[in-house]
């Protein structure tokens, strides 16, 4: 038989300094080998997030699109031609430049003489802060809730849980319908309206990935090395919580803008003349028949920001769900 | 005559251009009532070249084999639907974890019956029948009874009982065991080898055990194939392949077994890790591991070569005395 | 060694665990003895090793050692002092001393975190080193565990499983601990890293003087490493005493069993196998009398109502009524 002499250290009875020295050494040359071979090692974990998720073209669109609704929110005293309040009173129902319109309006004008693209460009600001605020609101609150459920466990978990379900079973659009009645209508009151409603999505897959990543070793080992409770939830658990909050704020962001224009719609949200795009559809209601544009787009733009959001959602699933890899 | 013969499996994932080998040339012959231990480390492509025979590897895997003969018939030449056919009844295959390849919604009786139905027929009275018939033979005690039970009902080592039975309710000619006592208890682990080796001596079936642990292979096989990396590094008889090992990768990994280190206060390892996707060596691949790696072996990748009844992939083979020849 | 008698760094008195469980709806409580009367002393640089199969305590044992639950009754004296049941301010200085590494690599290090705020985090929630200071210190761990100190700022993830258990046993030394519980540290490795990461530990335990309760299912690697040998059967001691004696001659009819059912390499240290029947009972309704009567080969009627008593043998401690009749 042969021996691996380099690896082969005195026995204990002459463990001095000498067979320490060797013992460190032949690890060392174990490592050192062991060290070239993690130079090819996986690549950083945002190339490897961003090779899945350019892989789901559907999503790269609606980042894309996304982007430019975005820049269109923060430049729009730049990108639109007219205040969203303006009323141009000699240009009424004026049709978009392709169907037979004048005077420089890109999308017409509606029926007090408001430039529409002026409008949809301010209510995109709108609609991307309402959908800011709701989600961070609620994923604020959601994960503080959700966080004590799934640490504690026991009574804690009971109450707030049982709390989260009894909001689940209300329609969450009357829900909100609801809140806003009793508050006022006011756009301020509709997000806080929203975030309400939104709140036990939140609080469910905080409390759900709180779970399985406390069963973890890690946090075990943590608690070994004395963490206290605070550390533990939110040094060492939450931040492996992001990646389905991370989908789901994302997916918010289109639930939020939709709830919004529909109180909008409704007359409980933003209150005229203020440029939302779903206030903007009610506005424009009567006028249905005669001039198609002063409804569609809104519409489109509710749509299309929407659909974005929902793109890029299932995209981010796709990337930080470990288990749709390949 | 050889009830299987293979010949320089090779399985690819990856891009056409750039292609990462799984399973490199692994040629293997199976003689009728023969027990073959294929044994390696994680990552060696001992489970892959299996899945591959059944013809389980999915797309972006890509197989190819210079011959693939299973009883008389050549598997290549055949079409898709007439190779399933006979793969899933004479070839079975039995897995490493046996809590999750059964079906949690179903009856293990409806289970082993639904098997039953596919591949051999009857009535539901007498697939029944078979299925109890076949509990008994696996060693389940009270099999009527179990019939009836749902598989979280069952203990791990009745799980891999239940999926023993299974794998043999076609009286396949080959049974295919992938890692299927690593998951359990060491009492419970003996005792379905027992199981195991007791239908393949009864029946007169063909066994390949696909394991890393070198003890269990040496206790049960009649030859062993020794994986690194994709390729088969030796195969030999037992037990000459654990008492004078031809190949340095077999001699290390035996020596590195705290059963060869008795009496020695440390164990003699292996250094470095088994190369990855992104850095294959390019002579031999265990060259930057192997103590007896010269020149050659750093530059030039070794064939398989014929040497007193075991095939060596190697340079420097070991002599009796296990050191290496020139 | 030293002449004197050494004095134990940790000793455990009859541990005993009980974990209330509801049996499922309105069927009120069960009670699951997950640990019952588990003496044990742990000396610098010895290893203990305890083995079992599932559901024989392994788990609960390491839970009441580090001190992350709190026996139901006996004793855990560490430094002399009683830690079992003690309050929040003792054991937060106790903790210190009884580290933990566990079986899977993968699971046991942060994800989310680069292995510099992994190793510093012990001294982070412990001591009032600077940061400076601990970056140095994590690095002179991660060379002593043979691991590049330039690699501290990478995430678990671009390591490989060895080179994980490596971090985690670096990690377990970072508070200067006298106790590693090692939880079946290498039983999810390859058996070439098996063996590097084994003898990294003994090297450690050379250097520091740190004693291990090393768990392990696996028979050869217990073999290798240990000093004292307990093993134990649904949350029951069934034999325990020097690693030589038991190893060579194994008396209670589990560690027979046991030791017979591990596969071994060479043909002359195979056992004639005594494959038992039978499963491992649920530790939730366990078998009455002597809990191994089940799956015996020995057992008798008196084995069912009578539990046996730990008792010394042939220079062991053993629980069975028939030791002197099955031994030859």
């Amino acid at each position: 038989m042969t021996n691996n002499n380099d690896n082969t250290v005195p026995s204990q009875a002459a463990a001095g300094p000498a067979a320490q020295a060797a013992a460190s050494h032949a690890a060392e040359v174990a490592e050192a080998r062991e060290a070239e071979q993690t130079s090819g090692a996986p690549p950083h974990p945002l190339v490897d997030f961003w090779h899945y998720f350019s892989e789901n073209k559907g999503a790269v669109m609606g980042l894309f699109a996304i982007i430019v609704i975005v820049l269109a929110a923060v430049l729009a005293d730049v990108v639109a031609p007219y205040a969203p309040d303006e009323q141009i009173r000699t240009a009424l129902l004026v049709p978009p430049f392709w169907a037979g319109g004048t005077g420089g309006y890109i999308f017409g004008t509606d029926d007090v003489g408001r430039d529409i693209f002026s409008r949809i460009v301010h209510g995109a600001r709108l609609s991307l802060f309402v959908g800011l605020l709701v989600v961070t609101i609620s994923l604020a609150a959601g994960i503080f809730l959700g966080l004590l459920a799934g640490f504690f466990r026991g009574w804690v978990d009971v109450a707030i849980m049982r709390a989260m379900d009894i909001m689940l079973a209300i329609p969450s659009l009357l829900l909100a319908i609801a809140i806003v009645a009793i508050l006022g209508p006011s756009l301020t009151n509709a997000i806080l309206a929203i975030a309400i409603v939104i709140l036990p999505h939140y609080v469910r897959l905080t409390r759900a990935a709180v779970i399985t990543e406390a069963g973890k070793d890690y946090v075990m080992a943590s608690r070994v090395a004395g963490a206290s409770k605070m550390r533990l939830m939110f040094d060492t658990i939450l931040p492996n919580c992001w990646a389905p909050l991370i989908v789901q704020a994302t997916l918010g962001f289109s639930t939020a803008i939709l709830d919004a224009a529909a109180l909008g719609f409704l007359g409980l949200g933003a209150q005229p003349p203020t440029p939302e795009w779903g206030s903007m559809l009610a506005d424009a209601l009567q006028f249905v028949q005669r001039a198609w544009w002063v409804v569609t787009f809104p519409g489109l733009a509710i749509l299309v920001t929407v659909l974005a959001f929902n793109l890029m959602g299932d995209g981010l699933r796709d990337a930080l769900d470990p288990k749709m890899k390949r | 005559m050889a009830l299987l013969e293979m010949e320089n499996l090779t399985v690819e994932f990856g891009s056409e251009k750039n292609p990462f080998r799984a399973v490199d040339q692994v040629s293997l012959t199976i003689d009728k009532g023969e027990v073959v231990g294929i044994v390696g480390e994680s990552g060696s492509g001992k489970s892959v070249s299996s899945l591959a025979l059944m013809g389980l590897v999915s797309y972006p895997g890509r197989v190819n084999a210079s011959r693939l003969n299973f009883d008389g018939n050549d598997l290549l030449a055949m079409p898709q639907s007439q190779r399933r056919k006979i793969t899933g009844s004479d070839i079975a295959m039995i897995f490493q974890e046996p809590m999750t390849s059964l079906n949690p919604c179903f009856t293990v009786g409806y289970q082993i019956s639904e098997a039953l139905k596919v591949h051999v027929g009857g009535s539901r009275q007498e697939r029944r029948d078979r299925a109890a018939d076949l509990l008994q033979q696996v060693g389940i005690p009270d099999p009527l009874k179990r019939l009836s039970a749902f598989p979280h009902q069952l203990s791990g080592g009745m799980s891999q009982r239940v999926m023993i039975a299974m794998a043999i309710a076609c009286n396949p000619k080959l049974l295919i065991a992938d890692e299927p006592t690593t998951a359990l208890d060491v009492t419970i682990q003996a005792q379905i080898m027992d199981v195991l080796l007791r239908l393949q001596q009864d029946r007169g079936m063909a066994l390949i055990l696909i394991t890393h642990d070198l003890a269990v292979v040496s206790e049960a096989a009649h030859r062993v194939q020794v994986m690194y990396a994709g390729q088969v590094v030796e195969t030999g008889k037992v037990p000459d392949i654990f008492t004078a090992p031809r190949h340095p990768y077999t001699q290390a990994l035996l020596e590195a077994l705290p059963e060869r280190s008795r009496g020695k206060r440390r164990l003699t390892t292996i250094p470095g890790v088994v190369p990855g996707v992104y850095d294959r060596p390019k002579g031999c691949l265990l060259a930057p591991r192997c103590r007896y790696a010269d020149a050659t072996c750093r530059t030039v990748r070794p064939q398989v070569s014929d040497l007193a009844g075991a095939k060596i992939r190697c340079f420097h083979p070991l002599d009796d005395a296990g050191r290496p020849t020139p | 060694m030293t002449t004197q008698t050494p004095q134990p760094l940790m000793e455990a008195r009859s541990l005993t665990k009980t974990y209330e469980v509801s049996k499922g709806l309105f069927q009120g409580k069960g009670h699951v003895q997950a640990l019952r009367d588990v003496s044990f002393s742990l000396f610098s640089g010895q290893t203990l090793a305890v083995v079992g199969e599932s559901g024989c305590g392994k788990s609960t044992l390491a839970r009441q050692v580090t001190m992350i639950e709190n026996p139901t009754s006996g004793s855990l004296i560490l430094d002399g002092k009683d830690v079992a049941g003690a309050d929040e301010d003792t054991l937060k200085i106790a903790r210190r001393r009884v580290q933990i590494v566990f079986q899977n690599p993968y699971g046991s290090l942060n994800p989310r975190k680069r292995v510099l705020d992994i190793l510093a985090e012990p001294l982070v929630i412990n001591t009032d080193l600077s940061k400076t200071d601990r970056t140095d210190k994590v690095r002179e761990m991660m060379a002593k565990v043979g691991l590049r100190p330039e690699f501290a700022e990478r995430y678990p993830h671009m390591f490989s499983g060895g080179q994980r258990q490596r971090i985690a046993i670096a990690r377990a030394l970072m508070l200067e601990p006298t106790v590693i519980v090692a939880d079946e540290p290498v039983s999810a490795l390859d058996v070439s890293v098996q063996a590097q990461v084994l003898n990294l530990m003994m090297d450690l335990q050379e250097e520091t003087g740190v004693a291990f309760l090393f768990i392990s299912h696996d028979l050869s690697v217990v073999e290798h490493i240990s000093n004292d040998v307990m093993v134990m059967y649904l949350g029951r001691v069934v034999e325990q005493g020097p690693k030589d004696k038991i190893f060579a001659s194994p008396r209670h009819p589990y560690t027979r069993a046991l030791l017979s059912a591990t596969p071994r390499l060479s043909e002359a240290e195979r056992k004639t196998k005594v494959v038992l029947q039978g499963e491992l009972p649920s530790p939730l309704n366990p078998p009455s009398g002597c809990s191994f009567h089940t799956r015996c080969p020995f057992a008798t009627a008196a084995c069912k109502s009578e539990v046996p008593a730990l008792r010394d043998f042939d220079g062991r401690k053993a629980a069975c009524v028939r030791l002197e009749e099955i031994s030859d």
